[in-house]
């Protein structure tokens, strides 16, 4: 199971390739589709036997320990909207119960509840305006043609921004990315704080490299929405701020379009703070 | 839906606040062009620009028409560009929006209406036929700055274009195919190119070849036509805020080095160009077999 499995669109995962360990359900992430599960009653002791093919091509990643799948994929433009994935929403116009946001430029626009922010109510809701940001899950895709997907910046079980950081973005800047790598990133960030150095997942240090050169100037906040961009933010870095916060884009874009390996993404950090002039 | 996406107030601000610390977002100099390619395909006249992640392809072709009547000693030399869904999802197939109009408009202007091309030697038999030039430029990716990649596309694209040798025999025209006769290059009489710059910060920072988002941030744009001389063919400042007119002056010398810059690229590619067809030219006539 050490070899990637490449899947095309149709391609049905092979039961031995899906996490078996725990008895947690099987999570599904973007580009995955359950076809038919075990019937409850006739449950075995033998494997589970999901029936799961793949909406879209790329290589098959599994996460033993959160028991979920998801499909790695080439890094292409176009976002398609999976439930739970966390992405950064454009406000376009506001209707008395919703905000009306863009994921993606040219897609129809998503809804986004005016209370479901955190410690919303009536009278405490965020007065958001035309082309402020919000980062925020993507709570449902609908069925069928025409279905409008829905937003959250809040748990609605728990009533609070889980996971952190959901909520209007104030300042800053947007880069654009593929959508691969977007996936890839948020990869990387999620295991390097979880597990202890998993060195290079995903083959991605440069948000590492950046952090440990840019901690003396101040660091930098990030969000990385799964529709290709990326969210950056250094105002504590005082006067270096905006080279700092170009510096990180330039390090993304750059990335995205050429294959590094990590020892080449250092020496990238490197000299794109070098060519900015951001004493580390 | 078929709009360009909105610039959030994030982007707008920080692209803002960047000029104003002489910073681009790509890193560079506000003078300065992205990377430049062209390259040549199979085919005389087929030409792919690629300016950063700006990308087009220009073909010219040519063909045997009959003369306006008022103009009996001209050829006819067309321009034609449409903006397609494959070059950006903000565009629709078969439907003019206001950038294909003022694109197309200014394309006209720098290349046609100053005569780039020679359309009295496209006359074959006054009054009764000549030649008919046309380029037509399709955008691949669209990343900004459409006009200077376009003009770029067409004035490499007539360069290289050869049209087929025509002759008049009693009257007669008679046109010879490529490999019948050495195929004839077009008559340039000059290379115009457009450059153009965006002001922003009531016009205090001017960028050259701005990306997509910095087009969107800009407050006005200049567009200057120019050729390697120095002759200025067309400028115009079409919509946006006023812009100081010392930007004008200062701004003109800028665009004649990066015309010359250009031009200088062009040359350089249509040389190696010409060198790889003539190789192949000689290895072709110096088999031992032939096709009988």
């Amino acid at each position: 199971m050490s070899s990637p499995l490449v899947l095309l669109p149709g391609d049905e995962i092979p039961s031995e390739y899906l996490p078996s360990t725990s008895s947690a359900p099987l999570r599904l992430g973007a580009g995955l589709r359950l076809l038919s599960q075990p019937h409850p009653t006739t449950k075995s002791s033998s494997t589970p036997s999901h029936v799961l093919t793949a909406t879209q091509a790329g290589i098959l990643s599994t996460d033993n320990k959160r028991n979920a799948v998801s499909i790695l994929s080439s890094p292409h433009r176009r976002y398609i909207p999976t439930a739970n994935d966390l992405v950064i929403a454009q406000i376009h116009h506001s209707s008395p119960d919703y905000f009306h946001c863009m994921i993606t430029p040219q897609a129809p626009h998503a809804v986004l509840g005016q209370l479901s922010f955190e410690g919303a109510t009536k009278k405490t809701r965020p007065m958001l305006k035309q082309g402020d940001l919000v980062y925020a899950r993507v709570l449902s895709t609908g069925l069928g043609a025409g279905a409008e997907v829905e937003l959250a910046c809040v748990n609605p079980a728990t009533g609070r921004a889980e996971p952190g950081g959901l909520g209007p973005l104030n300042g800053g800047m947007v880069f654009d990315v593929s959508t691969g790598m977007a996936a890839r990133l948020m990869k990387a960030s999620s295991s390097s704080t979880g597990e202890h150095q998993q060195e290079g997942v995903a083959g991605l240090v440069v948000l590492d490299e950046l952090g440990k050169k840019l901690e003396k100037a101040g660091g930098f906040e990030i969000a990385i929405g799964r529709n290709g961009k990326v969210w950056v933010d250094c105002s504590n870095s005082g006067d270096a701020a905006v080279k700092a916060t170009v510096a990180i884009g330039r390090c993304l874009t750059t990335l995205d379009q050429h294959e590094l390996t990590a020892a080449d993404q250092k020496k990238l950090v490197s000299r794109v703070l070098r060519e900015l002039k951001i004493e580390v | 839906m078929n709009k360009e996406a909105p610039l959030s107030i994030a982007e707008r601000d920080f692209i803002l606040d960047a000029l104003r610390e002489d910073v681009r977002l790509d890193g560079r100099a506000a003078d300065e062009l992205r990377p430049l390619k062209v390259t040549f395909g199979e085919e005389y006249g087929h030409v792919k620009v690629q300016l950063g992640r700006t990308s087009l392809v220009t073909r010219i072709s040519a063909e045997v028409t009959k003369p306006h009547d008022d103009r009996p000693f001209d050829g006819l030399f067309t321009i034609a560009m449409e903006l397609t869904a494959m070059g950006s999802p903000a565009w629709d197939n078969g439907r003019q929006g206001d950038l294909e109009t003022y694109v197309t408009n200014v394309l006209d202007r720098v290349i046609r209406h100053s005569n780039a091309l020679d359309t009295e030697s496209l006359c074959i038999v006054k009054g009764v036929s000549c030649w008919s030039v046309r380029a037509d430029v399709h955008i691949t990716d669209y990343d900004g700055n459409l006009i200077d990649a376009a003009c770029m596309g067409i004035m490499a694209g007539l360069q290289h274009f050869r049209r087929p040798d025509a002759v008049v025999k009693d009257g007669q025209v008679i046109v010879y195919g490529l490999d019948e006769r050495v195929p004839v290059a077009l008559n340039i009489t000059h290379k115009p190119l457009a450059v153009t710059f965006h002001s922003f910060d009531e016009g205090k920072r001017v960028i050259l070849d701005a990306t997509r988002k910095e087009e969107q941030a800009a407050e006005a744009d200049v567009v200057f036509g120019l050729n390697n001389a120095g002759d200025l063919c067309f400028m115009s400042k079409f919509s946006g805020s006023p812009v100081d007119a010392m930007v004008f002056v200062n701004k003109t010398s800028v665009a004649l080095d990066k015309v010359k810059e250009i031009n200088g690229i062009i040359d350089k590619a249509l040389q190696a160009d010409l060198a790889k067809r003539a190789k192949k030219g000689m290895a072709e006539e110096s088999r031992a077999e032939n096709d009988r």
